[in-house]
């Protein structure tokens, strides 16, 4: 077992080397009773130690580079390593958001292109980089429908409309603007159910919240009618972008109807995940949402004659709009995932649609061999689909309860167990409204022969004696982990951790 | 185009579905919102032409270290060891998700764990999270948290005290986040000497937080908050945000009083990045632990009572409370806190204290050089500063900001662009790789305005 990076307690010039300060002339500069009275008890350690401590974490860590990840509503594609190398560019690894416009008409100019490539992919008319993630991107955008209401007399309209199959982050966010929130259920196989919205929707109505494909996977035929139903009740349609990659360039948030949309750079545009972030949710909204988007953002004009900028022709400037809702980052966003995201794109352009076709025919074609089963194989229970679409887009759920009726084994039980043959689990149980979940999004960059053989392990668990998938993983660094003991004990940190009990 | 291992072998895949072509997938899509012909995009480049454009463009900005650099702001032109990017951008690292199955997410569960534990070291306070998007939203997302503890307990509820030298770009986050649920926020003055004016701080006491920064917005290090706790008295949380780097020599807030500590991490890990992604720190006492946002790692055991880590506490959170949830944040900075504690456990105690006398020696000297110019005053000559200083000049800061731009010196920032009557305000900004030459460059790119601007 690895130890804590605690157990590194060298010496005191085993250390990393620094220069020394510039001058002596401080001592007195900071009143006695202003100084630390103690160092905190960090590590003592030397480079050699510390990099194979983390490399021996690493080791403990599974990626999408160490295998198949098809964890639903995540998009776990593969993250380039172009995107890497360009972000060490001191042209943005060491630019400070406060520099003149004429210091950074480069990185100015990449916001100005990327900003233009959203709008167009999602039938939007102005976009902000701003949000540092999907869950801001939508606290944004009902940030600003909040203030479109309350310019039109209509502050009153308090309450938004969510499924109940959405993401945890819509109701949240929009509770957060101090919203309440109207839950409506979702038709029997899991699509919008019209009537339910018409009974929902009011002049208390402020907007709902959605995501197409749903979370199911499957497209909501009956959209545009949905988002008329709304606009007829005076609210505003926001789309969560959070299932964008299934459907670039086939259709759009615009044409569906919506006034608002976020995008996740880290799902559709390869933002590495890094464990949990950085993110980056830009958001996009029609004409007249427009001015009340975060500011700055980015416009440009013809450049005169000694504007060199990046030699395009033109000059880019930062632009507040006019009736802003301020700041929801410091800063103007996380450059460095628009900056990755860009490189992406670049590597398709009007190609993105080709990726979403790929992503949707992996998807399909994992669902029909999963589906489809070696008929010789003695297998317990089939899972049964958690919605009866003929096809879906770019993730699909199945439901693990015939086998659990039968044996015992739960959706949980086989996501441990694929574990052992080296994948990540699909997400468990999500969305709530499908029994014993589980749900699989393989993303546009695995190849055939990975699904296959994906389809053929998953047989093969669904074959195995129960009890050796009941007490799975055998293979993991740890097996598996008691949380309810993490929750009781609450060891939040190193050493002190008694004191919280 | 080259990311797609299946291209080209569509029609065998759709034959094994007995599809007939890529249409057919996207047959559910009815036709009236159906996208009438391609992307109006530019066609598909190979890596070799984007590096190639990314040069380009990157290559038109003016990079903090390529001349003397002078602003800081919020953000520090630090220096990140190598090893940092090295290996925090291991693909095991890099390329996962949030770790929801704790069994194949050992390391960054426990790296995160690490962190945590530096974080709370580095403050003095018994809890950290993993991460908030920046020190912003930390301060933001660590007052609604406060009033949610507070509230039915104190005097006046839903109130919280902010100083009046809060920089309004965060002072627009924080009432972008307190708006929608009812939080008023009342602003704490500060005296000609930019320090908290005590006396008015009283007014507080009986409400769910206050709000104040160590250092401030013109760099002030203010020994009176650390008088705060009595004057606003048990009941009031202290929120402090702070300038990490300050902590290898100043009194960490939580040995005066604070309940909560925010600030921004970025210092230690990664560059100013154009300002993301960067990460915001939260730490707090065990009295806000289930109201707080974000994610928390905690030590358990597995099956056979080895020792091991997972996310805790998850019923705070939006995947599970939805629209009762502490917050809604889901996605944070987990990367950007591993590369943070990457950097923080190279520097050990001693070198975290070197850094900060680095910093301090630096704005001390910078500060000496500069206010020996005729003409240039010190905001606040009274006061201890720590990484930034205020200065007056005979003008528009604009203009001599330009003018010294052009002399190839990046001088420090415009404070008429948050404060309207501080145009002639410049905030100087130093940090360890100050270098003489630098400050002189910057004493004689002014010197010579002044001189002109006569």
């Amino acid at each position: 077992m690895t130890g804590t990076i605690f157990d590194f307690n060298g010496s005191k010039e085993a250390g990393w080397s620094q220069p020394d300060p510039i001058t002596e002339d401080y001592s007195e500069s900071i009143p006695p009773q202003l100084r630390r009275s103690k160092l905190p008890e960090w590590p003592r350690a030397s480079e050699p130690e510390l990099v194979r401590h983390y490399t021996q974490l690493s080791q403990k860590n599974f990626g999408i580079d160490t295998g198949f990840y098809p964890l639903g509503s995540c998009t776990m594609k593969h993250n380039p390593r172009l995107n890497e190398r360009i972000v060490q560019h001191p042209g943005i690894d060491r630019i400070h958001p406060l520099q003149p416009e004429s210091q950074v008409q480069g990185l100015l100019a990449i916001y100005y292109e990327m900003q233009e490539m959203l709008a167009i992919c999602s039938g939007m008319d102005a976009v902000t980089l701003q949000p540092v993630a999907g869950a801001q991107g939508e606290f944004t955008a009902i940030r600003c429908i909040q203030e479109y209401h309350k310019e039109r007399g209509e502050g009153h309209r308090d309450k938004v409309i969510v499924p109940d199959s959405a993401h945890g982050t819509n109701p949240a966010s929009a509770s957060m603007c101090g919203y309440q929130i109207i839950e409506i259920p979702s038709a029997h196989d899991g699509r919008i159910d019209l009537d339910a919205l018409r009974s929902a929707v009011g002049d208390d109505t402020a907007a709902m919240m959605i995501t197409n494909p749903s979370t199911l996977g499957v497209f909501e035929p009956e959209i545009a009618e949905a988002t008329e139903i709304v606009h007829n009740a005076g609210g505003q349609m926001y789309y969560d972008g959070a299932n964008f990659n299934a459907i670039l360039g086939k259709t759009d948030p615009g044409r569906m109807g919506f006034d608002a949309v976020h995008y996740n750079l880290h799902k559709t545009f390869s933002q590495p995940h890094g464990g949990g972030g950085p993110g980056s949710g830009p958001i996009g909204v029609k004409e007249h949402l427009s001015k009340f988007l975060p500011s700055p953002i980015v416009g440009r004009r013809e450049a005169t004659e000694d504007e060199v900028g990046v030699a395009d022709g033109y000059w880019y400037n930062w632009v507040t709009p006019e009736s802003t809702i301020g700041k929801v980052q410091q800063w103007n966003g996380n450059a460095g995932a628009v900056v990755r995201s860009w490189a992406f794109y670049r590597r398709y352009g009007r190609e993105l649609e080709t990726m979403s076709e790929h992503a949707v025919l992996n998807a399909n074609y994992l669902r029909h061999v999963m589906m489809n089963p070696d008929p010789n194989l003695q297998i317990h229970a089939m899972p049964v689909e958690g919605c009866p679409a003929d096809v879906v887009k770019h993730e699909f759920t199945l439901s693990m309860s015939p086998l659990k009726d039968t044996n015992g084994v739960t959706g949980k039980d086989i996501a441990k167990r694929l574990l052992d043959y080296g994948y990540m689990a699909p997400t468990l149980y999500f969305p709530q409204i499908v029994p014993e979940c589980l749900m699989f999004e393989p993303t546009e960059t695995e190849s055939k022969e990975v699904l296959d053989k994906f389809a053929q392990d998953f047989h093969s668990i669904l074959a195995e004696d129960p009890e050796i998938v009941l007490s799975s993983p055998h293979t993991t660094p740890v097996g598996r982990v008691d949380e309810v003991w993490a929750a009781r004990n609450l060891i939040l940190r190193y050493n002190k951790s008694q004191d919280l009990s | 185009m080259d990311q797609l291992p299946n291209l080209g072998r569509e029609q065998e895949m759709l034959e094994i579905m007995g599809l007939k072509s890529m249409d057919d997938l996207f047959s559910d899509i009815p036709k009236k919102i159906r996208s009438k012909g391609p992307l109006p995009l530019p066609g598909p480049q190979s890596e070799e032409e984007i590096i190639r454009d990314a040069n380009k463009l990157l290559g038109a900005n003016v990079d903090l270290d390529c001349r003397p650099s002078f602003l800081s702001a919020g953000l520090a032109r630090n220096f990140v060891p190598s090893m940092v990017p090295m290996i925090a951008t291991r693909g095991e690292f890099l390329t996962s998700y949030t770790p929801y199955q704790p069994e194949v997410s050992q390391g960054m569960l426990q790296a995160m764990w690490e962190f945590q534990t530096m974080i709370s070291e580095l403050v003095e306070l018994p809890i950290s999270n993993v991460s908030m998007y920046d020190a912003s939203t930390s301060a933001a997302e660590a007052i609604t948290c406060a009033v949610r503890v507070k509230s039915k307990k104190v005097e006046k509820p839903n109130t919280v005290f902010v100083s009046e030298l809060v920089p309004p770009h965060r002072m627009s986050v924080i009432q972008n986040y307190t708006q929608g649920v009812g939080i008023e926020i009342i602003k704490l003055p500060h005296g000609e000497d930019g320090l908290l004016d005590l006396e008015k701080a009283s007014s507080a006491s009986g409400s769910c937080a206050v709000y104040v920064e160590q250092p401030n917005s013109f760099g002030i290090l203010d020994e009176g908050l650390m008088r705060l706790r009595e004057i606003v008295g048990e009941k009031t949380a202290i929120i402090v945000g702070v300038d990490v780097t300050t902590l290898g020599l100043v009194e960490p807030p939580g040995n005066w009083g604070a309940d909560i500590v925010v600030g921004e991490g970025q210092p230690f890990g990664i560059g100013p990045t154009a300002g993301g992604p960067i990460y915001g720190i939260f730490a707090c006492t065990k009295d806000f632990l289930r109201l707080m946002p974000g994610r928390i790692v905690g030590q358990s055991i597995d099956t056979s009572g080895k020792t091991a880590y997972t996310l805790t506490l998850s019923t705070r959170e939006q995947h599970i409370r939805r629209h009762r949830a502490t917050s809604n944040i889901c996605s944070n900075e987990t990367l950007i806190a591993l590369m943070g504690a990457m950097h923080m456990a190279l520097l050990g105690p001693v070198g975290l204290e070197k850094l900060s006398t680095r910093i301090l020696a630096s704005t001390v000297r910078t500060m000496n050089q500069i206010s020996s110019i005729e003409g240039v005053e010190l905001a606040f000559p009274n006061s201890p500063v720590f990484r930034e200083f205020a200065i007056r000049i005979p003008g528009k800061s604009e203009d001599a900001l330009s003018h010294m731009d052009k002399l190839g010196v990046t001088a420090g920032f415009d404070l008429g662009n948050w404060w309207k009557d501080k145009s002639s305000w410049i905030l100087v900004g130093c940090d360890e790789r100050t270098s003489e030459l630098d400050i002189k460059a910057l004493k004689d790119a002014l010197k010579s305005w002044v001189e002109e601007s006569r």
